[in-house]
């Protein structure tokens, strides 16, 4: 525990109440405090909040930051916990600020092809909610059914469509942030441009909740594509996969997804959903490949062009799934992937999440496996591939203690993202810095660079306390 | 061994919506495809090929001309051929009219050994029309099936999944199987498969080439006639009772509610 932060004492938290209501501050209940205390990067990866507090408007947050800034106590604002990097987690106690109860989808705009939301909008609701009106909300973070948007912000989500749509900062047109202060500021809005002074919403988008927290989204809507289709192609050579990917995305197919679960990965996902894979035994990786369009003809034609291609740089076979349950299956396979290997190993490490060029794959999977072979672990390599975005997953030999695996862990992802640098890439594609990669973060940044995000982080918030520990950091606490 | 499959295509929708004034499902503006436990029949007659041989497997469907797409979703999973009956005269067919008119086009098909159906349609959620065909046809109805264990010697042996557990049932061929879902997992087509169902002929066959009469066809020969349209109420009413004062306080209101209705009775509470 930091001595510059002070502890919840029992007057603050009448204040607390006072402001948002006593149903919204949870303290003093230490399995109700749990539940926050972590999220998806792991058990291994936990610190208890002093008090949880569920805010139901801008006002609340306001109130909180006011009375935080007054007392010198840490926030740690937190979406539904899905991240994997640690970011959420309360490293210096103090309050985590809970986005659950703000879950309104407050408009949604044909005109101007935007929705309004608020943080804890459950990024698949959002995406139901513009399908029925027509619209497509193109953020689809593999965590879609539960990460809430305002996460989805703090993270620059990625997911399963960038290569066609960008990353999360590409759908976000406004953000409404509560600086420490508690003051509210409004950046953005229904417009697609602005040349109108230094963005501060992009600072905020991908800031992991250590500048300001986000109140209010307006997001881009795209027109919805009429029909999707799905091919997944099995290769008995990860190295001719993706080889065969490069070749698919420049052929100018409408390419939405382009998935890769190497063999263990694609062996942890059919055994969890008790449903073998076509061609399991014979294959080292798989292609998950969207093509999306409106002509039912064009859209047969590109499938057709996308899987001969396939098929012409080494894949043994190429499968098609076209329907609501097939697409389902084989979707859910992907997007179950992480719960797959949780239950095998609760200790495995889903920190994994290195983008290098899409030239520089090959090599870099090479390191990955080369990796974890010299140090004896399990690895299982997927990723978004066309972005070049890896996410190798490590499990814990028996025999290793919880900390010294953690040790293992940090260790082998350190060197994955040394090697990612030198590729060209970087240490996180789409999950953020959290404080899981804080090390390699700090040594992989240069002082110029490192002291100019530490203005941006006083400048923001001068006494330090949004989520204290993380970026841009003065060192891992834990 | 001659194996039929019987596919319907439905709309591709969780939400089907019904028009009140004429009974029957709203289908435009939905999206279709195979009837999604067809799939299981389809994947069932190409494993029986596979086990046990079998010359020919023919998908028939009855339905209007953008049906064939659902016949193509068969032959890209294995199907050989693709016949479609499709006519203005089918159109307002209730079961018993589907059954005689599919039954109808089976016959012309020559005679077929199996004859395989899902278990019902997502859309019309009756499961009549695949036995009605086997009575039809005087084939063996075997209904509900969920494992075919053995075919040869002019007979059947399947498995029937029954209220309570399974039923092994023998029976002489020719039969005609309803299957459930947990019979197999489809398998997914292979482009191959795909490429070749997309640029097959779909034969289309209409009521002049069928040998039943007009008056037993589509609406005029449906007796089945729908009279009103209503939607269940829920009258369930549920109740959310807080451990905030405590847990012992919650469970007592839980049994206290639960012998005020006489399903458990009232004594020392450990």
């Amino acid at each position: 525990m930091s001595e510059r932060f002070n502890r919840i004492t029992p007057e603050i938290l009448a204040e607390l109440r006072e402001a948002v209501g006593a149903g919204n501050v949870v303290a003093e209940d230490a399995d109700a405090l749990e539940s926050y205390a972590s999220d998806e990067a792991g058990i291994m990866y936990t610190s208890m909040p002093e008090a949880v507090v569920k805010v139901e408007s801008t006002e609340h947050v306001s109130a909180v930051m006011r009375i935080a800034t007054r007392h010198c106590v840490p926030v740690t604002p937190r979406g539904a916990g899905s991240g994997l990097a640690g970011a959420a987690v309360p490293l210096r106690g103090g309050i985590v600020l809970s986005m659950e109860r703000m879950n309104r989808i407050l408009e949604i705009d044909p005109v101007n092809r935007v929705a309004v939301v608020e943080p804890g909008v459950v990024t698949n609701d959002l995406c139901k909610a513009a399908a029925a009106r027509g619209f497509l909300y193109a953020g689809y973070p593999m965590s879609t059914e539960t990460s809430f948007i305002a996460g989805n912000v703090a993270t620059n989500a990625g997911g399963g469509r960038v290569i066609r749509y960008g990353s999360t900062r590409r759908h976000i047109l406004g953000l409404e942030v509560v600086l420490p202060s508690g003051s509210v500021l409004d950046l953005g809005g229904r417009i697609r441009k602005e040349t109108w002074g230094y963005s501060l919403m992009h600072l905020v988008i991908g800031s992991e909740g250590t500048l300001g927290v986000v109140t209010r989204v307006t997001v881009n809507l795209e027109p919805l594509p009429g029909r999707t289709i799905n091919l997944l192609a099995a290769f008995a050579e990860l190295d001719s996969a993706v080889a065969a990917v490069a070749k698919v995305v420049r052929a100018g197919l409408p390419v939405v997804s382009c998935e890769l679960l190497d063999r263990v990965s694609a062996d942890m996902a059919a055994s969890h959903a008790n449903a073998p894979l076509p061609c399991q035994d014979s294959t080292d990786a798989y292609l998950l490949v969207q093509l999306e369009g409106d002509s039912e003809e064009r859209l047969d034609d590109d499938c057709e062009r996308a899987g001969t291609l396939c098929l012409d740089n080494g894949a043994t076979e190429v499968f098609v799934a076209e329907s609501r349950t097939e697409s389902a299956a084989v979707w859910g396979l992907r997007q179950n992937i992480t719960e797959a290997m949780r239950a095998r190993d609760p200790y495995c490490s889903l920190s994994g999440d290195i983008v290098v060029p899409l030239s520089a794959v090959p090599e870099m999977v090479g390191e990955i496996r080369r990796a974890a072979s010299e140090r004896g672990i399990v690895v299982a390599i997927l990723g978004h591939v066309a972005d070049g975005n890896l996410h190798p997953t490590v499990f814990k030999p028996e025999g290793m203690t919880p900390e010294e695996w953690t040790d293992c862990a940090e260790a082998y992802y350190d060197d994955l993202t040394a090697a990612a640098l030198r590729l060209g890439g970087a240490g996180s594609g789409e999950h953020g810095v959290g404080y899981v990669k804080m090390p390699i973060f700090l040594r992989s940044k240069s002082p110029e660079e490192l002291e100019i995000m530490r203005g941006i982080k006083r400048a923001f918030d001068p006494m330090g306390i949004l989520n204290p520990g993380k970026m841009p950091g003065e060192g891992p606490v834990l | 061994m001659r194996v039929a499959v019987l596919v319907k295509q439905v709309p591709a929708t969780e939400d089907v919506r019904i028009d009140d004034a004429t009974g029957t499902m709203i289908r435009e503006g939905v999206e279709a495809e195979l009837n999604p436990l067809d799939l299981h029949a389809v994947e069932e007659a190409v494993r029986l090929r596979e086990r046990f041989g079998a010359s020919e497997i023919v998908a028939l469907s009855m339905g209007p001309p953008r049906a064939a797409k659902a016949l193509r979703s068969a032959l890209a999973m294995g199907c050989d051929r693709g016949v479609l009956l499709s006519d203005a005269k089918f159109a307002g067919s209730d079961t018993l009219a589907t059954a005689r008119t599919l039954a109808s086009g089976l016959r012309r098909e020559g005679a077929f050994d199996l004859v395989l159906s899902g278990e019902r349609a997502t859309d019309g959620e009756t499961g009549q029309v695949g036995p009605a065909v086997g009575r039809i046809l005087g084939m063996s109805p075997l209904a509900f099936v969920s494992a075919v264990e053995s075919v040869g010697d002019g007979r059947i042996v399947v498995r029937r999944a029954v209220e309570g557990g399974h039923e092994r049932v023998e029976a002489p061929l020719p039969a005609m199987l309803s299957v459930v879902k947990e019979i197999n997992v489809p398998r997914l087509c292979t482009l191959g498969g795909r490429m070749r169902a997309r640029r097959a002929e779909i034969p289309v066959v209409g009521a002049a080439e069928l040998d039943i009469s007009d008056d037993r066809l589509g609406l005029a020969g449906s007796p089945t006639r729908v009279v009103r349209v209503s939607y269940p109420h829920v009258v369930r009413k549920g109740r959310v009772l807080s451990a905030k004062d405590g847990l012992d306080a919650a469970l007592d209101e839980i049994l206290g509610v639960l012998e005020s209705r006489g399903i458990a009775r009232g004594g020392e509470r450990a």
